[in-house]
């Protein structure tokens, strides 16, 4: 246990004297992930939001009503109306200054109430797509809702589009009672449809769906199994470093046991391995307030990943035949893994076939359980089960690495 | 003692090291002598348990290196050929963890590095990372490593070479110290005169084989204190011999068309009485050389050939 230890103080003065490499391992996927957040926009921030001006020319109930409800919350808060004068709005188009301008034209009103041709006017913001596209939606939907309006109470509608009778200046009290009692039984006949709805809505939650993860949360894994990686492959590459300056030899004539030594290794990983995830997940878990309560585990489950993974690295290089080999090999095993395994591009962001496979891969597993475990969504069994499954596989691993420097030194 | 018994180590087709036997006694150096690839690297390999003998056995204390490895390697100190240290650590930080693998603890620990770094003269650039540290300081540091722990038995595989003139005397002077407190020392080189200065006891390795072994006096004895005259220029391989024949008091050693190899009393003596007769042939003669009774000529009558060949 002491040469253990001993091994492991021996590699940290090592790595404390060339901190360029811890640098390196941790920098680039820092500055990769905030390329990718870059080019996928960001930081999530405010709902985008269609700023649109409204000219009404017709200054009745219902073009008031038109301005009210496409500003309204139920259309999804995406609309924002402002009222303009229709010059000035389109001025102001033309300054670029809004995402659509709608003109209504003078007797709207009635026109629509009468169920005659009308103009409403859409001017687009040429340089913008998305948002005009939502405010004519929006539109459309009112055309729509108008014409169901039409079909149930449009003949009263009508009645009141020509206005009072003759000498009057309101509407009689029996025509209004009229109109009400026809609603009221226009609306209990649609009851049966409409209370409960005759079309029965199922709605199914789809799993992912549900885990809908901001940018930023995802970035997190991303970085954090992308260092990993970038240290893993490092770390294997210290084999190389250990037989150039020929202390392996010497390891091997003393009387300690191959595996004791790279028990050693595995150690001084893990030390560095955990400062590293420490810092990254101490970062995370404050930028994203994530329930700190999963953090130890959150760490200790990097932290064996980490250790696991460069353990694959140093069995892999273990069985090259120079460092150049071992490091094009390393590299060209690394990368596709990062790019599969989500840590170069999210799961969530992949083609469901293309996810599936990466999450088969080692670190995409890895990562899965990491997110399951930061979320709180993994159960005491499978998390056992998980963690049994890596210290397995890293005893496997640290085996057969043992294994196979013997024989590399025999050879050499 | 480290007791090598009919040692055998086979790569493929290549034997290494073929019938290999010795006994090397506590407090005595004991040299394997050869050019390079005749053996003697796999050998010292196979006894520190570098390499698994192919057949033989290998005892170190009386511990079998294949059956009890880690006891026999727990007293056993490795210098090996090559420099092996970590070039990012000092001086102090090598040795503090070549001494914990072989199992030295808390102050012994660090009273045993304090002292190894004044016997290798090493006190002032104990803090500096080895890799700052000249040639002859990396080999002396590379001694100390396979001694920190004080073993009982040593191995040295062709420690001075490359090494200044100033730190082989040092460096020599070191094994001797190690012998004279009771350890068992093999020590291979290829240097001859480092051989004859250093070892009481010498085997002579070519070609995988012990073709010789004894004290430097018994090694000389085989020669017979005669010389090694080597002639170059053409000659008639088939022809020779009788030649020397006629001669007399010349032993031919070795025969090429082109080299011959002899052995003799006061060679120079002799001189014009073969450039004569091979003259008188029709051989032509380039050039001559003599080399005085040595291990150099041991080699040379042994095996044919120059050790550095």
């Amino acid at each position: 246990m002491r040469f253990i230890w001993s091994t492991a103080v021996k590699d940290w003065r090592r790595r404390w004297r060339n901190p360029l490499e811890i640098f390196m391992w941790t920098g680039i996927p820092i500055l990769v992930g905030l390329l990718i957040a870059l080019a996928f926009g960001g930081r999530s921030g405010p709902r985008p939001q269609a700023h649109v001006f409204v000219a009404d020319n017709d200054q009745s109930f219902l073009s008031r009503l038109l301005v009210g409800a496409l500003s309204q919350e139920a259309a999804g808060g995406f609309i924002r109306a402002e009222a303009v004068a229709e010059d000035e709005g389109r001025a102001l188009m033309d300054k670029n200054k809004a995402s659509g301008l709608i003109v209504i034209p003078d007797g709207f009103s009635k026109a629509v109430l009468r169920e005659q041709p009308t103009k409403l006017e859409l001017v687009k913001n040429p340089s913008q797509t998305i948002l005009p596209g939502i405010v004519e939606e929006g539109l459309s939907i009112l055309v729509d809702g108008t014409f169901y309006v039409h079909r149930l109470v449009g003949k009263d509608l009508r009645k009141f589009a020509d206005g009072p009778p003759q000498g009057a200046n309101t509407f009689p009290d029996e025509s209004i009672a009229a109109f009400s009692t026809r609603i009221n039984q226009t609306m209990t006949r649609l009851s049966g449809y409409l209370s409960p709805l005759a079309i029965k809505l199922e709605t199914s939650v789809d799993e992912k769906e549900s885990d809908t993860l901001s940018f930023e949360f995802l970035l997190l894994p991303m970085i954090l199994f992308m260092t990993l990686l970038f240290m893993a492959q490092g770390m294997g590459d210290d084999f190389w470093e250990e037989r150039n300056q020929n202390t392996l030899r010497r390891v091997r004539s003393s009387p300690q046991h191959v595996l004791t030594f790279l028990a050693g290794k595995v150690l001084s990983n893990a030390g560095i391995i955990f400062v590293v995830s420490l810092v990254a997940l101490s970062a995370g878990y404050g930028f994203l307030r994530l329930n700190p309560a999963t953090m130890p585990l959150a760490l200790l489950w990097a932290t064996l990943s980490g250790v696991s993974l460069a353990a694959g690295m140093t069995s892999i290089q273990l069985f090259t035949a120079s460092q150049r080999a071992g490091n094009i090999l390393t590299l060209a095993i690394t990368f596709p893994l990062m790019m599969l395994g989500g840590s170069f591009f999210p799961f969530e962001t992949m083609p469901e076939w293309m996810a599936a496979i990466g999450t088969r891969t080692p670190n995409g597993w890895a990562l899965q359980r990491f997110k399951d475990i930061v979320l709180h969504r993994a159960d005491t069994g499978s998390l056992v089960l998980s963690f049994v499954v890596l210290l397995l596989a890293l005893a496997v691993l640290l085996y057969l690495s043992a294994h196979r420097l013997k024989r590399s030194l025999a050879r050499s | 003692m480290i007791d090598v018994q009919r040692l055998r180590k086979q790569y493929g087709d290549l034997v290494a090291v073929d019938d290999v036997s010795f006994t090397a006694q506590p407090g005595e150096i004991f040299g394997l002598l050869g050019p390079n690839g005749a053996g003697k690297s796999t050998t010292i390999g196979c006894i520190s348990g570098l390499l698994r003998p192919g057949a033989g056995r290998i005892r170190i204390l009386g511990h079998d290196v294949v059956s009890d490895g880690p006891e026999s390697r727990r007293q056993l100190g490795v210098v090996p050929q090559e420099i092996a240290l970590y070039e990012d650590l000092s001086p102090r930080e090598n040795l503090l963890y070549w001494g914990a693998a072989y199992g030295l603890r808390g102050s012994e620990l660090n009273e045993r590095v304090a002292e190894v770094l004044a016997v290798a003269g090493l006190v002032d650039r104990a803090k500096d990372p080895v890799k700052k540290l000249s040639g002859g300081l990396k080999r002396r540091l590379n001694f100390a490593c396979g001694i920190v722990h004080r073993p009982k038995a040593l191995l040295l595989d062709e420690p001075t070479v490359g090494v200044d003139p100033q730190t082989r005397v040092r460096l020599l002077e070191l094994v001797r110290e190690q012998a004279k407190n009771g350890a068992t020392v093999v020590y291979t080189t290829h240097y001859m005169e480092e051989a004859e200065k250093l070892c009481d006891r010498l085997a002579i390795i070519d070609r995988a084989r012990i073709i010789a072994e004894g004290t430097l006096l018994e090694l000389r004895a085989l020669l017979g204190e005669r010389d090694i005259l080597r002639v170059t220029g053409r000659f008639d391989s088939r022809k020779v011999p009788e030649v020397i024949a006629r001669l007399g008091g010349m032993e031919l050693v070795h025969c090429t068309d082109e080299t011959i190899m002899l052995a003799a009393s006061e060679a120079s003596k002799k001189l014009s009485d073969v450039f004569r007769d091979l003259s008188l042939e029709g051989f032509e003669v380039r050039e001559t050389t003599i080399t005085q009774p040595s291990l150099e000529s041991l080699f040379i009558k042994l095996t044919g050939k120059e050790l550095r060949e």
